[in-house]
């Protein structure tokens, strides 16, 4: 098994704000932004919006589907995160309201989680120091 | 080889009644944000105290994230689809509750068309009563109590945050546009 390093330092570098439109896949839709400004690695700093239907994903793997429409993000964490390869991974983490304002939580599923009206997210982007590697 | 997957749904789309938009994502860039921290002081709308303390700094767009404190009072909304099917979803009437706790939420400032400042936020609370519910916050009816509230901001200099009408949706949305020249 791969030692896990810790610690990563770094620096917060460029900011790109974004407006992703209806039908639009959550988590691939981060990805292409990066992709699109050029960012490595980025952290969400701001995010809001609706969903048609939220999925998160549950300890077994499953999903919880959340239906809407709307679903509303309250909420959102996350990173992008460069691969090995060369491709982008996001790893988005939220708290969604439902069409009553109750709440749901956790990691939203890839591919699985589609815009409904719109979504607004400000990305900045992270420089891990040369060093780390 | 045959890989067994697990099965996902595949997430169901929504046909909005304008046309389709070929733009996916509108996206501005910034080579640096600018950072602040604000305690938005009780007794004043979220709306008024976000507005005013980072006009003073000159900052007209941002993106942020609201930590805690206290609502002396809370008007909220939740989205539901629209019974006259003019557009796909819309907000349901404005609900207001006395007291409540704010656990965090999100927030964009930007403006409408003729200048006026907006702010697009959404956040979860608890109420007197202990309910932990969330939404669409109405920021100019949230009168801060006696625990202030944290704003973390990242200022966007560069380029604005604008309410535009968007066909597809039929619903002024918040986009990134180049800077207006003032004056």
């Amino acid at each position: 098994m791969a030692e896990m390093r810790m610690i990563e330092s770094g620096r917060m570098g460029r900011v790109a704000y974004a407006r992703i439109a209806p039908n639009e896949d959550l988590v691939s839709s981060v990805e292409k932004l990066c992709l699109a400004e050029g960012f490595g690695h980025a952290f969400v700093r701001g995010a809001l919006g609706s969903l048609v239907d939220a999925c998160l994903e549950r300890a077994d793997g499953s999903c919880q589907v959340i239906r809407g429409p709307a679903a509303e993000i309250v909420s959102l964490a996350g990173e992008v995160r460069s691969q090995p390869d060369g491709s982008l991974r996001a790893a988005l983490t939220g708290v969604v309201a439902d069409t009553h304002g109750h709440l749901y939580g956790g990691p939203f599923v890839a591919g699985a989680n589609a815009v409904c009206v719109t979504f607004e997210v400000t990305l900045e982007e992270w420089l891990p120091s040369p060093g780390n590697n | 080889m045959v890989e067994k997957l697990m099965g996902l749904p595949r997430s169901r789309t929504v046909v909005h009644p304008g046309p389709f938009r070929p733009v996916r994502i509108d996206r501005m860039r910034d080579q640096k944000g600018r950072h602040f921290r604000l305690s938005l002081p009780g007794g004043r709308t979220l709306h008024e105290s976000l507005v005013q303390a980072l006009a003073d700094e000159g900052v007209a767009s941002a993106s942020m994230t609201l930590i805690g404190g206290e609502l002396a009072e809370l008007g909220f909304c939740l989205a539901l689809p629209d019974p006259t099917g003019r557009v796909l979803a819309t907000y349901g009437a404005p609900h207001t509750v006395q007291g409540a706790c704010f656990i965090f939420g999100n927030a964009t400032l930007g403006s409408s068309a003729s200048g006026t400042p907006v702010v697009h936020c959404h956040g979860a609370f608890r109420t007197a009563d202990g309910a932990v519910r969330g939404g669409h916050i109405l920021t100019d009816r949230t009168v801060v109590g006696r625990r202030s509230v944290t704003a973390v901001v990242t200022a966007l200099d560069s380029f604005e945050l604008r309410v535009v009408y968007d066909d597809e949706t039929r619903m002024p949305l918040m986009r990134p546009q180049a800077r207006r020249i003032h004056g």
